[in-house]
């Protein structure tokens, strides 16, 4: 049922989008490894760490797509998720460190030892294990979007309501963050890590297997997206997300339409921080900042939303922009990020993807981008929020 | 409220002394209302009658005030909400047509059609011979074959209303509600969708909303008349007709 | 003791500047401290307590610098002087007159020998000098330090004062100090109950202390007195504790209330999402700081009233500003609230960017006009003029909106468009402009709060953005649309935030506050006083 249900999700150019990605993630660590640098097709050590990264980034613009372009949750917390799934390894690779950090003591890290404090704390146990990382970067986001998911989508709350109290979790949560009793080595974060799995981070090969760990989780997460976003539940998302109370009429829980969905996709955020963080070798509280989580979903914008290989684009088009232009013309990157949310909401509402396949004859192999104006849609929702 | 020893009607829909309010204004008042199983009614009255609040009510959209609404002799609807309610059996077309506009005719179709509406059970939903046959006997029904691939909100407003009613069809309730089908209907539409329905009222039981008088003439059923949220007279076509109160509060406004 | 004593000097030399001294006194005066610079040591002690005796406040300094072996007579003429060491050379101030004479060198001037008995004596004649001086403030003050200071060995002072006071409010300062004093003392059971009830009566920390000590150090009628008094003035406390927390909750809560008024329009009204309201806020601060700088330069006579002149520009800046966002952006997301969030927040970010170019990136000084700067103290409350000014100027907002939304014209067809666009439209409401100018003058407003805010916090880039979301939550835990709900909203929110501070940290708290709304919003969606029916929708 598993397989046949996956098969699903290789239909059309996903198949070929996913490929490709895959190989990216054979080809490139290859090059990087095996070809002399004057090469021309040598691949550069940055080049691998820098698209590693982007790769994170569009897994993450991926699943903030999933509840906003299909389900029309638009969420101003995926930063949150992302942000705690980083921690999650980030606290692996502390334990890692053991005797090796600053202060030398074996177990505690060192900010712990700085805050003089004596043993370490319970929920710090188990990650010494990276099995038990690897399951808490999936529950944590996942757990804390279930019970938020769970308050917010049973009392119906819907549009600008939920996405500020999505905006108000991930404050409300940097703010924690920052604290230095919170464990979590506050200000600073949780960084100077060492190895992960016994690879040394500093190593050019560690380096390249990241990067194909994130090109492997992204073209897997497009399969499975793909596969949902085909079944008959792919189709319930989008009728959540044009007219719920229709839905509800059908028949449908839409709450647990919301609930699965929110989940599942603050999961793959929670994947793509924990593959972001060792690849930067630093995760601080500033991830949870409401700045970063906007900032994904312009990135989705840009792409294109309501489409899977949109948001992927986007992530690395926008990211790649803001790379190069913060090196070049650093005051004016803000302007052109600035530039780019009203741009893309006032003239090309699908984004690049969505306006592309207008002019193309082959719309009807993509599933449709949503419809930029949504006052039919929205009046038949304001219809159901009556009571 | 019923317990277990008070005896269970046939009846299929039953609303006694029903009452809401909106910030103190009654759009409902003192209602009661019986539905017999494989019944077709039509409901008439002017506008703000409280019509449409009474499928709200009885959708689990809005809950009464005071008064019992029950289905099929013992499930208390006001005790449930809209998902629980469709899954009974109460189907439902909105007055305003709702589609589903980014979606093909057939998707519309296939999401309404009956079964499991879990998560899970979505998710892994391979359609079936039987489901596919049911989706192109519908499409004939409500005369959209030609249409299925095409995005529902490229429909003109009569399909769309059609559209609905197919909708309705692939849920296969055992009561629809319909509101006001024929609103912005050519004539040429209003008869073929007096017909349609007529056709379901055979398999089911069927509310209808409607102001055009000639539709309800066509469909030629019992008639209850709705004014300032109560029943003002209930028969045939004819018989509410001469009623002084309708004449009243027809021609009185 | 030496802090006693430095207070004492403090005081007395600070108000000593102020009193004019008549010539024959000085005279009198003036030979006294001179007499200092002969005879033996011994001598010197009689000479002290002379000097003592005058109860002038100009002796303090001379007997300070003696203490200190900082008191030198000139050879030539034998005339005594306060000496400090500048480099290499000594510069006199002549004790009354106040005169200095700079560059003495060492050779024409001779210490005035001073020992430990004399040290001694001039430290405890000198802290109960102030008790017997003739301005009754001072002798207040000194009551109070030694209160403050349970000095045992200032009783008899004390007592010797009592006897001859006149002034009922020095007596009462006197008697709770001699309290203090005989409750730590051995001092019979009697007096040692009447001081426990002087005690209670006066609370505060000290008298709190005070008890404390006595109800560990002694038994029976004594200690359960002293209980008893600790613990109605503990009661006393945390009631004046919780008055100074209600206090410091609506002055976040004014602040809130300013920050998110202007966002009870536009958000409120509108049913816009505005997320550069925080920058509107910003840009009148900036508004200020610039005319700050203008007035300093072509007017500086007229620096007190710049914020006068501020409160109109940030409103038209950032009112201007608001106009051209809803004709340039937002019109044309109407009825998409999702899309018009996101370009609104690119609006804050060019924004912000835009001051940032301008101004540069670090924080800009607004400096308070005299009128708002210091504190009243009211009761054991100390409330700082500017924190008072802007809770009223809030208030005043409030008031002017209100009374702009119910009783003009304008408001009238501010509220047609936003509850009936097509009706209001086809009566001949020029709805395009309604809109502009509403949004206009909910930037406008958030502008003015930026005036305000720009006088208790930092002037920066990043001002807006520590408001937008506290102002988001206030308009929708008020209830959206509802101005009162803004209102109470804003004054609940800063109240529970500065009740939960003392028990969770100022952090913690906050994100309590955050959880709680967060929990609220699903609870009631529409907020606190939600409008019903169709017509909100
Ligand atoms: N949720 C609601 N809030 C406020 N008033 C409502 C609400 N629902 C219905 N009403 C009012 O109740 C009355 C009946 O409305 P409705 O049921 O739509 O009438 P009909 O469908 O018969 O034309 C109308 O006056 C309407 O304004
Ligand atoms: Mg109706």
């Amino acid at each position: 049922m598993i397989s046949a249900f996956l098969f699903r999700g290789l239909a059309g150019r996903i198949a070929w989008v996913a490929a490709f990605i895959a190989l990216l993630g054979i080809l490139v660590p290859l090059s990087n490894l095996m070809l002399p640098s004057d090469h021309a097709l040598y691949v550069p050590d940055y080049i691998v760490s820098l698209f590693g990264k982007y790769l994170t980034y569009a897994l993450l613009a991926m699943a903030l797509d999933l509840v906003w372009g299909y389900c029309g949750i638009l969420s101003l917390g995926h930063g949150a998720f992302f942000a705690l799934g980083g921690y999650a390894m980030g606290m692996y690779l502390m334990r890692q460190i053991g005797s090796r950090g600053v202060y030398g003591d074996p177990i505690l890290p060192d900010f712990m030892v700085f805050l003089n404090w004596k043993e370490l704390p319970w929920y710090w146990y188990g990650f010494d294990q990276f099995w038990f990382a690897a399951i808490m970067v999936l529950a944590i986001p996942g757990l804390l979007a279930f019970v938020f998911g769970w308050f917010a989508f049973r009392s119906r709350v819907t549009g600008v309501y939920l996405s500020i109290i999505t905006q108000a979790m991930t404050y409300a949560l940097l703010l924690a963050f920052f604290r230095n009793d919170m464990g979590f080595g506050g200000n600073n974060g949780l960084t100077d890590f060492k190895d992960i799995l016994g690879y040394t981070l500093q190593n050019p090969a560690t380096r390249a297997g990241l990067f194909a760990a994130a090109a492997f989780a992204l073209s897997l997460a497009l399969v499975i997206s793909s596969a949902i976003v085909r079944s008959k539940f792919g189709k319930v998302l989008l009728a959540t997300r044009d007219a719920e109370s229709r839905a509800r009429f059908l028949g449908y829980r839409v709450e647990h339409v919301k609930l699965f969905v929110f989940t599942l996709s603050a999961m793959m955020a929670g994947i793509a921080g924990a593959l972001y963080v060792p690849l930067v070798g630093i995760i601080n509280p500033g991830e949870f900042a409401p700045a970063n989580s906007i900032e994904v979903v312009i990135w989705a914008a840009v792409g294109g939303r309501g489409t899977l290989i949109g948001p992927i684009i986007g992530a690395i088009t926008v990211n790649l922009g803001k790379s190069w232009f913060t090196a070049q013309f650093p005051e004016y990157w803000l302007f052109v990020l600035g530039g780019l949310f009203v741009a893309v909401t006032v003239f090309m509402p699908k984004g690049m993807l969505g306006t592309l396949s207008s002019f193309s004859d082959k719309v009807k192999s993509l599933k449709p981008a949503p419809k930029p104006s949504q006052t039919e849609a929205g009046e038949m929702r304001k219809e159901g929020e009556a009571s | 409220m019923i317990d277990s020893n008070t005896q269970v009607t046939s009846t299929l829909l039953y609303l006694d002394d029903v009452s809401v309010s909106f910030d103190g204004f009654k759009a409902i008042n003192g209602l009661s209302l019986a539905i017999e199983p494989g019944e077709m009614r039509a409901i008439i009255g002017p506008n703000g009658a409280g019509k449409t609040t009474m499928m709200d009510i009885i959708t689990g959209k809005t809950r009464p005030d005071t008064g019992d609404v029950l289905f099929e002799g013992q499930m208390d609807l006001t005790q449930h909400d809209e998902t629980e309610i469709a899954q009974a059996g109460i189907g439902r077309k909105f007055q305003k047509p709702t589609v589903f506009e980014s979606q093909t005719v057939r998707e519309n179709l296939e999401l309404a059609l009956s079964g499991n509406r879990g998560v899970w059970a979505s998710l892994f939903y391979r359609e079936s011979e039987a489901d596919a046959a049911r989706i192109e006997e519908i499409l004939q029904t409500v005369r959209l074959q030609q249409r299925a691939n095409e995005l529902a909100s490229d429909l003109s407003h009569g399909q769309k209303q059609w559209l609905e009613i197919g909708m309705l069809l692939a849920q296969d309730p055992k009561l629809l509600l319909v509101d006001e089908p024929v609103a912005g209907m050519t004539d040429a539409e209003t008869v073929e969708t007096a017909k349609l329905l007529r056709e379901i009222s055979k398999t089911h039981s069927v509310i209808v909303v409607e102001h055009d008088m000639g539709f309800i003439r066509d469909l030629d059923v019992k008639v209850t008349v709705l004014a300032e949220g109560s029943v003002l007279a209930e028969g045939s076509l004819d018989h509410v007709s001469a009623h002084p109160d309708v004449i009243e509060s027809y021609l009185g406004r | 003791m030496t802090v006693l004593r430095a207070l004492l000097v403090c005081l007395v030399t600070l108000l000593a500047s102020y009193s004019t001294i008549p010539a024959a006194m000085a005279d009198d005066l003036k030979d006294a401290i001179n007499a200092l610079a002969e005879g033996s040591l011994k001598d010197r002690e009689a000479k002290v307590d002379a000097l003592l005796e005058t109860g002038d406040d100009t002796v303090v300094p001379v007997l300070t610098y003696l203490a200190e072996g900082d008191l030198y007579f000139r050879k030539s003429d034998k005339q005594v002087f306060l000496a400090d060491k500048t480099g290499r050379t000594f510069s006199l101030t002549d004790p009354i007159s106040g005169d200095v004479i700079p560059d003495i060198s060492k050779r024409d001037i001779k210490k005035v020998r001073v020992n430990n008995n004399l040290r001694r004596q001039i430290r405890d004649g000198l802290s109960l000098f102030a008790l017997n001086s003739r301005d009754s403030a001072k002798r207040l003050a000194a009551a109070e330090t030694i209160y403050k200071a349970q000095d045992a060995s200032a009783l008899p002072a004390i007592e010797a004062r009592l006897a001859k006071e006149q002034d009922a409010q020095v007596i009462a300062f006197l008697q709770e100090a001699r309290a203090g004093l005989t409750l730590t003392s051995d001092a019979p059971e009697e007096a040692k109950l009447s001081a426990i009830e002087i005690l209670r009566d006066k609370g505060g920390r000290q008298a709190l202390s005070i008890l404390n000590e006595a109800a560990e150090t002694s038994e029976g009628a004594v200690k359960d007195a002293a209980s008893r008094a600790i613990v109605a003035i503990e009661r006393m406390l945390a009631i004046w504790n919780g008055v100074q927390n209600i206090w410091y909750g609506l002055s976040l809560g004014s602040v809130l209330l300013l920050a998110s008024i202007g966002l009870a329009i536009t958000f409120g009204v509108m049913g816009v999402i505005n997320m550069a309201h925080g920058e509107m806020v910003m840009l009148g601060a900036y508004t200020t700081f610039a005319v700050q700088q203008a007035v300093q330069t072509a007017a500086p006579g007229l620096i007190d009233y710049s914020l006068l002149f501020a409160i109109p520009a940030a409103f038209l800046v950032a009112g201007a500003i608001g106009f051209v966002l809803e004709r340039g952006i937002i019109r044309f997301l109407y009825g998409r609230p999702l899309e018009t969030l996101l370009a609104t927040w690119g609006v804050s970010l060019i924004l912000q960017q835009a001051v940032r170019t301008i101004f540069g990136p670090t924080n800009q000084e607004v400096s308070n006009p005299g009128w708002m700067s210091g504190a009243v103290e009211l009761a054991g409350l100390s409330l700082t003029w500017n924190r008072i000014w802007i809770f009223f100027f809030a208030l005043a907002m409030f008031g002017l909106l209100f009374a702009l939304l119910k009783r003009t014209p304008m408001g009238l067809q501010m509220r047609a468009v936003t509850q009936n666009r097509n009706m209001a439209s086809s009566l001949g409401v020029k709805t395009p402009w309604v809109d502009a100018f509403t949004f206009a003058l909910g930037s406008g407003i958030a502008g003015i709060a930026g005036v305000a805010l720009s006088q208790i916090g930092n002037v920066s880039p990043n001002l807006g953005q520590s408001y937008i979301i506290d102002s988001f939550m206030v308009v929708v835990f008020g209830g959206v649309g509802n101005l009162w709900g803004t209102l109470i909203g804003a004054l609940t929110l800063g109240v529970a935030n500065k009740f939960l501070e003392p028990f969770a940290g100022a952090v913690l708290g906050k994100i309590l506050v955050l959880v709680f709304i967060i929990l609220f919003i699903q609870k009631r969606p529409r907020g606190l006083f939600a409008l019903k029916g169709r017509a909100v929708e």
